[in-house]
């Protein structure tokens, strides 16, 4: 079976099944990572596009292997890649780190925000999450264009020990304004078919 | 310099994101980094950070971080030898 | 098979890749000492093109204007049609026009810090018909572009594909990597033993790839990423990543054919050793490592694609470049590291890069022979 993640800042669904949620935005996403994930306090360090990228992964993973956490982790693998695309880059936290350096008399710029100016750490958080030693990559488009993510989920697949891309669209302007859609893809799947079902 | 430990593990927890810590729960004698905490690089790059900010000490040489950054009462005793604000 | 047609590098050492090939191997860098510039409290070494020697018609940003210049140069050597539907442009970049989040800079729309936006320019710039590809894979994104490149043009997607890697200095970087304390108060001295840190720099870099076979022809034979999994700024201890990275992209090919391994080589403590390391896991350590961080600084997204230029002219000099800054050894691994100029006769060289988030990259170049 298929399963996919769906998610923005008002709602949260995996498979189609909408969770059941009382708060938004970052507020709502921290709800989520306490009921459902729980074991990993390094969530807190992480930037708005991070959280995003890494609440959607685990529901998704966890969807995968029926909530056996364990299994996943055993050994580290290369065979599964890691490829997102957004339109923002990293824009939420670029816009932070600029108000850190803004004002020459209140100027601390901040190593712990600098570091996530960079769109492709979320693939990073979820390589060591779940030791994927695999391809990590980030793409950034002018707009959610199927085609040409189906394009480049394709080319990973070059790699000839990529076995599955664990990819979609994760996207965040603000606190207030994100989106995720994942699945994963494996080899020899129709990949626009399976884009599809990320874009009702 | 009870007064000054308190507040620096509040800014410490609000500094460093440590989301689900209070202050009841650092003992300010236990290493920061390695058990601890668990503070990493990033985080040590932060609390130079917080010195500048919030006391006004500005560390010369950023190594000086793995002597001062020990434990929260050895930050503490650095900070109020050394405060400009 | 992938060949590269064609390239150009615009930088401060000069407009052409020839121009700035021969100032490498004259040693020359325009790495400077900069005290109080664009008002940052702390001085930094970096090496920046004087603007003035940018002159592009349009209401371009400072980004986007060595992007066209270099590609224009790229595209007009190669002969292809930009505006073909059987041309991709590819781009390469960390930050863009970053630059443009200050807010006392209000000369272009909001919406243009935002890289798919400013790389739509740069492609309606030349005419071009597709949604252009941005590659922000941090500092290894001038090497994934070209595999992105790579992989489009051998499934058939597209015949050309023109690769441009840039980035531009600005306080936003700048002030980021001092925050970091990662960088170097002198000229960079990458593999050394007293090496203290990278230096900045700014470029625009371009190749032009096609997918037809020809003789006498640089190819990209084979390129990998890999991810340490391990830490998102920090350098996997052992070389994770970039070991699997070489060992993929190494094949069955014998290390006696490498003429050189073209590092990262940053000159922080921890790249330079982690890149040691996966030199030797890989089996590579009798193979000349060399940096070119030393002439340009840290070029952010150019480098995968301005440092594989300059690879490729060296081997086609067959001589392997020095690492400027380098004089005694301070990693762990006895890797063949040197200050002089080398020489070799061997046709192919891996061009090796790591990034914040763990993420690691190599790629395999060969020249074919004429037959």
């Amino acid at each position: 079976m298929k399963h996919f993640v769906v998610l923005n800042d008002k709602s949260v669904m995996v498979d189609g099944v909408l969770m059941q949620l009382e708060n938004q935005g970052m507020a709502m996403l921290n709800d989520v990572y306490r009921s459902k994930i729980g074991d990993y306090p390094k969530f807190f360090k992480m930037d708005a596009l991070c959280k995003v990228g890494f609440v959607a992964s685990e529901l998704l993973l966890k969807a995968e292997t029926d909530g056996e956490i364990s299994q996943r982790k055993a050994h580290g693998t290369s065979s599964r890649a890691v490829l997102l695309f957004n339109r923002s880059g990293s824009l939420n936290a670029d816009t932070k780190y600029q108000a850190t350096i803004q004002e020459v008399d209140n100027f601390f710029p901040s190593p712990a925000i600098f570091v996530y100016t960079l769109p492709n750490i979320v693939t990073g958080e979820i390589a060591i999450r779940n030791l994927y030693y695999g391809e990590t990559n980030f793409i950034v488009l002018e707009s959610m264009d199927l085609h040409t993510m189906a394009e480049q989920i394709a080319n990973a697949f070059q790699d000839n020990e990529t076995e599955s891309v664990l990819t979609g669209w994760v996207d965040c302007y603000d606190e207030n304004h994100f989106e995720a859609r994942m699945l994963i893809i494996n080899r020899n799947e129709n990949i626009l078919n399976e884009l599809n079902k990320i874009t009702q | 310099m009870e007064e000054l430990i308190l507040k620096l593990k509040q800014e410490i927890i609000e500094a460093l994101n440590l989301e689900d810590v209070k202050p009841e729960d650092i003992d300010e004698n236990a290493s920061l980094f390695g058990e601890g905490l668990g503070l990493d690089s990033i985080d040590a790059l932060e609390l130079i950070v917080l010195m500048e900010k919030n006391y006004g000490i500005k560390l010369s040489d950023p190594n000086q971080g793995k002597e001062i950054f020990k434990s929260v009462a050895v930050m503490a005793d650095y900070i109020s030898k050394n405060r400009t604000k | 098979m992938v060949v590269k047609i064609s390239d150009n590098i615009v930088s401060p050492l000069g407009l052409t890749s020839e121009e700035n090939y021969s100032a490498v191997k004259a040693g020359q860098s325009r790495l400077s000492y900069y005290e109080g510039k664009w008002n940052l409290p702390e001085p930094f070494v970096a090496s920046l093109i004087d603007r003035d020697k940018i002159q592009v018609d349009g209401h371009y940003t400072f980004f986007e204007q060595i992007v066209i210049k270099s590609a224009s140069a790229a595209i007009a050597e190669a002969g292809i049609d930009s505006a073909s539907p059987r041309v991709i442009f590819v781009l390469s970049t960390t930050k863009g026009n970053v630059y443009l989040l200050d807010k006392r800079i209000t000369d272009f729309p909001d919406d243009r810090v935002l890289l798919g936006v400013t790389a739509d320019v740069v492609a309606k710039h030349f005419g071009n018909p597709n949604k252009p590809v941005v590659v922000s894979n941090a500092c290894i994104s001038g090497v994934c572009a070209q595999i992105v490149a790579m992989r489009l043009l051998e499934r058939g997607a597209y015949d050309y594909a023109v690769v441009i890697g840039a980035d531009m200095q600005s306080p936003f970087i700048v002030s980021g990597f001092q925050s970091f304390k990662a960088l170097s108060p002198e000229q960079c001295k990458p593999f050394d033993a007293l090496r203290r840190g990278l230096n900045l720099g700014e470029a625009a870099a371009t190749m032009v790839l096609g997918a037809k076979e020809t003789e006498g022809c640089w190819k990209l034979v084979r390129g990998a990423i890999r991810n340490d999994a391990n830490h998102i700024s920090g350098p996997s201890r052992v070389g994770e990543g970039s070991y699997r990275a070489l060992k993929y992209v190494l094949g069955d090919c014998s290390a006696d054919d490498i003429a050189f391994v073209n590092a990262h080589g940053t000159a922080t403590l921890y790249n330079d050793e982690m890149e040691s390391i996966a030199v030797e896991r890989a089996g590579l350590l009798d193979v000349p490592v060399n940096s070119l961080k030393g002439y340009f600084g840290h070029t952010m997204g150019a480098a995968g694609v301005l440092e594989s230029i300059l690879s490729m002219r060296a081997i086609d000099d067959n001589t392997i470049l020095p690492t400027r800054g380098f004089e005694n050894l301070g990693v762990t691994h006895n890797v063949k590291v040197s200050n002089t100029i080398g020489h070799t006769e061997k046709k192919s060289f891996i061009k090796l890069l790591s990034g914040f988030g763990g993420c690691n990259a190599a790629l395999l170049f060969r020249k074919e022979e004429l037959k």
